[in-house]
């Protein structure tokens, strides 16, 4: 597959704005810590692949910052189903979400 | 020109004080050395983690036997028909070509005053940090009448690869109606929900291929993981195959014989046609030839995976006593990663943040009727301890199911791409 088709594939894979969930614009504006991110993420590679590739379990690279967020904090908040995730979430800080959310976003840059 | 040794250490310390980089922690000879005995779940993870994160500070050399990787996890996917042996088939050319020196040898001692590892082949390895990840081997005298000479009569099929075959085409010859036995481990051992997600998948391909076959599970515990929801769906899909005699009905009590091919549970012989006998579990042998086990297991602190026994060996996966987290591939692999954290720091002084684990396991009942269990996992001086958890529900939809079936595939090219590059 060409490189620019798996790129387009996980952009697309991103969620919409949830309109039934949204998170304050304070915790969106955290700037997240890069190295820190990036073991944290270590977690998260065990099932999303780091190349962005998405058999049965959706890529989370590329994303924007605020769809990550957003995804993340409803897990936390169980307004999204899926028990790995709420469990994974649940023990996330809100500084930790945004340090997840750089290290993703700069894998498909 | 030349380099004997002296002039090749010379040469090195001088570089490491030019640059007065800290590797000064790895014993003044060059870039510290750290060492990988096992390239499975824990031990690949850890190899490629440490390469890919010291970005060459770091000398790796990943020590393990097989050229082609077999992993234990969906090898009853296999047995069920649901994959190809060459799906869960891994090499470690991606690991070589991303600067890990790949040996394929047997490690078979460690000689921890000197810090080398010595090779079956010949040789040894010198690490400042040894990090092993060997898996299991099995207990002595587990299960009266078998011992490896049998394996080919009863295999076990707990490492996977030729086991694995071996057990698929013994499945595959069943005369109809015929009976497949199996031995079930006793805790703790390899995988908790793997010898039932392996009757389900033997029920599976018997269903359709030998429907008047007949599976007896000789356990020794009253109680296995995921029970509720195996037992609910073998009710569901396999209902009157499966014969489950827990310890209140003799699955305590157990011989074989492997050249009668019969199995004797509480008095009673049973001849059959299969028997899969899976012993009780011990760390591999490395582990206790570097002298870091007390008694089957190695006990590791969990802030680092370090053995209590000795600051530079850790020990990762089902081989490691580590406290609350099951020995799983999954586990390995999140055990790997804190270990990896943890060795670089302490040799080249990059930055070591607060150890997290996490597991789940996933297990196939039938046909898109997946279920999983995990946690969450912190360390704490005395264990890695358990956070928070869940597990699937009984009577789930079939739409649920379905996903997490879906799931645990995406998993599995997750995982394997996370150990083998």
């Amino acid at each position: 597959m060409p490189t620019w088709v798996a790129f387009a594939t996980s952009v697309a894979s991103a969620p919409s704005a949830e309109p039934a969930f949204a998170v304050s614009a304070e915790v969106l504006a955290i700037e997240g810590d890069f190295d820190y991110g990036e073991y944290l993420a270590s977690e998260c590679t065990t099932c999303h692949q780091a190349s962005g590739g998405n058999d049965g379990i959706p890529s989370i690279i590329g994303w924007e910052n605020e769809d990550f967020v957003t995804a993340m904090h409803a897990y936390k908040q169980k307004h999204r189903e899926n028990p790995v995730m709420q469990m994974i979430a649940g023990r996330l800080a809100d500084d930790e979400i945004a340090a997840l959310a750089v290290y993703f976003k700069s894998l498909a840059e | 020109m030349t380099l004997n040794r002296r002039s090749f250490i010379g040469t090195s310390a001088a570089v490491a004080a030019a640059v007065s980089a800290p590797m000064v922690k790895a014993g003044g000879h060059g870039k510290p050395r750290v060492v990988v005995v096992g390239g499975g779940a824990g031990g690949a993870t850890a190899a490629r983690y440490i390469a890919k994160d010291s970005k060459g500070e770091i000398d790796v050399t990943l020590i393990e036997p097989t050229r082609t990787y077999y992993t234990c996890f969906f090898s009853n996917l296999y047995l069920g028909g649901f994959k190809e042996i060459s799906d869960i088939g891994h090499t470690y050319g991606n690991l070589a070509a991303a600067g890990i020196n790949v040996v394929h040898d047997w490690a078979v001692g460690v000689d921890r005053d000197a810090k080398t590892v010595s090779l079956a082949g010949g040789g040894a390895v010198p690490y400042d940090k040894l990090i092993l990840s060997p898996g299991i081997d099995f207990v002595d005298g587990a299960v009266e009448g078998w011992d490896l000479s049998a394996q080919n009569a009863m295999p076990h099929a707990y490492k996977a690869g030729s086991q694995s075959e071996l057990l698929k085409a013994q499945l595959k010859a069943m005369p109809q109606g015929g009976t497949f036995a199996m031995v079930a481990p006793p805790n703790p051992f390899r995988c908790p929900p793997g010898p039932y997600e392996r009757v389900s998948m033997v029920a599976h391909f018997l269903k359709n291929n030998n429907p008047t076959a007949k599976i007896i599970v000789a356990d020794p515990k009253p109680k296995f993981s995921k029970m509720a929801l195996f037992q609910e769906g073998w009710s569901k899909h396999y209902d009157g195959m499966i014969d489950w005699v827990g310890p209140d009905f003799g699955g305590d009590n157990v011989s074989v014989d492997p050249g009668a091919m019969t199995v004797t549970i509480d008095g009673e012989v049973n001849k059959v046609d299969v028997c899969n006998v899976i012993p009780a579990m011990k760390a591999g042998r490395i582990a206790e030839l570097a002298g870091v086990t007390d008694g089957n297991w190695a006990p590791v602190n969990a802030v680092d995976m370090s053995t209590k026994a000795d600051a530079d060996i850790h020990v990762l996966g089902d081989a490691a006593a580590q406290g609350d987290m099951p020995k799983s591939g999954f586990s390995a692999n999140s055990q790997a990663k804190v270990c990896a954290m943890a060795v670089r720091g302490a040799l080249t002084g990059s930055k070591v943040f607060p150890a997290k684990f996490s597991n789940t396991c996933w297990s196939l009942i039938d046909t898109n009727d997946g279920i999983k269990v995990g946690a969450s996992y912190k360390a704490t001086d005395e264990k890695i301890a358990k956070v928070d958890g869940f597990i699937s529900k009984t009577g789930e939809s079939a739409e649920l199911r379905q996903a997490t079936y879906e799931e645990s595939e995406g998993w599995y090219s997750g995982i394997t791409a996370d150990m083998f590059g």
